[in-house]
């Protein structure tokens, strides 16, 4: 352990060599098998149980924030992306971005400090539409909503790079 | 370009049920196959095709970056002109600190994202950056992650939006 975590979120970082291994071979995505995590365990010299209980111990710690399917949405004709730049304009921007947050559209909502006079923008949101004209109407009844006049909305045209924010093999941190 | 793949109403839902987590039992299939009242050889054979035509991306848990180490993040936008973009988004791209680079439709036409352990390593790594691609401080945004809100990627696909499934623009 480093100990150089000074922002944790309390519990600290109770990882061990087989967490990160678990982790790492779970990257690859769960076995399409009938037992996946005894095949998880197995290099390991570990049961599916144990492995279960690892994953259910990360899951409590915060360290797994979530377990379920990535889809790559365009293949399934949902090829409009925008990242949308909201202006508070002397709104609470925890609040305001809360309250775009609650709206099951939205897949994403950060609050992110502005260049002030150059870039006033501080809550981000990210939509996923069939259609830009789909996302456009969307973004313009949230607008309405959350009572916002000051918008951005950025298209994607170009996809160069998504990965998973963290990712064990690549740039896991070894301590 | 191939044509894309024709998904049918039950790849739909199980792609549906699948975006919630999954169930952290010996035989997790068994349990989502129960689910959706389909025998547990039709779902992984579904899983099989769907993983195979790239629909499916993988089951993997989603971690957490602060818990490892990870405290520091910002979105950076680059104002790159049409005949350079290849060459820059390549070298952005390169960066393992970097998780999302699109393209988009903008004067600020790149936009990623950087994360590093704490915020004078995150400055560090913007600093190379700018200094390989050729950009000054002053005509870059640099927006760095106060709070993040919320992250739930989810993409509802059975039922009433079917219809505009295989639309196009």
């Amino acid at each position: 352990m480093s100990g150089s975590l000074s922002q944790g979120t309390g519990t600290g970082v109770c990882m061990d060599r087989n967490d990160r291994e678990i982790l790492a071979a779970l990257e690859g995505g769960l076995p399409l098998i009938p037992e996946p995590f005894g095949e998880i365990g197995r290099p390991l010299g570990l049961t599916g149980e144990e492995v279960l209980e690892r994953i259910r111990t990360l899951q409590k710690d915060g360290i797994i924030r979530k377990f379920r399917a990535r889809i790559n949405q365009r293949k399934l004709g949902i090829t409009a992306n925008a990242l949308v730049a909201w202006d508070c304009n002397g709104k609470p921007a925890g609040d305001t971005g809360r309250l775009l947050a609650s709206f099951p559209c939205v897949t994403h909502c950060y609050e992110r400090k502005p260049v002030p006079g150059r870039w006033d923008y501080s809550l981000y949101t990210v939509h996923h539409g069939y259609s830009r004209n789909e996302v456009k109407e969307e973004v313009r009844r949230l607008a309405r909503r959350a009572g916002l006049s000051r918008y951005l909305i950025l298209f994607s045209t170009d996809e160069f790079k998504r990965v998973p924010n963290v990712r064990i093999r690549e740039n896991g941190r070894e301590s | 370009m191939t044509l894309p793949f024709q998904t049918d109403d039950l790849d739909l839902r199980i792609l549906d049920a699948l975006q919630q987590d999954i169930p952290l039992v010996p035989r997790p299939w068994e349990a989502v196959a129960d689910r959706l009242g389909i025998p547990e050889h039709v779902l992984l054979e579904r899983l099989e095709t769907l993983s195979g035509e790239g629909i499916l991306r993988g089951i993997s848990p989603i971690i957490e970056s602060r818990p490892l180490g990870i405290a520091a993040a910002t979105l950076v936008a680059l104002p790159v002109p049409e005949e350079r973009m290849r060459e820059v988004a390549g070298v952005v791209s390169g960066y393992p600190e970097v998780s999302h680079n699109f393209r988009r439709d903008h004067r600020y036409s790149l936009w990623f994202t950087l994360s590093a352990g704490d915020e004078k390593m995150l400055q560090k790594l913007l600093q190379e950056i700018l200094e390989r691609t050729g950009f000054s401080r002053d005509e870059i945004l640099d927006l760095p992650t106060i709070q993040k809100i919320k992250i739930d990627v989810r993409f509802p696909l059975a039922g009433d939006r079917n219809g505009g499934l295989h639309g196009q623009e």
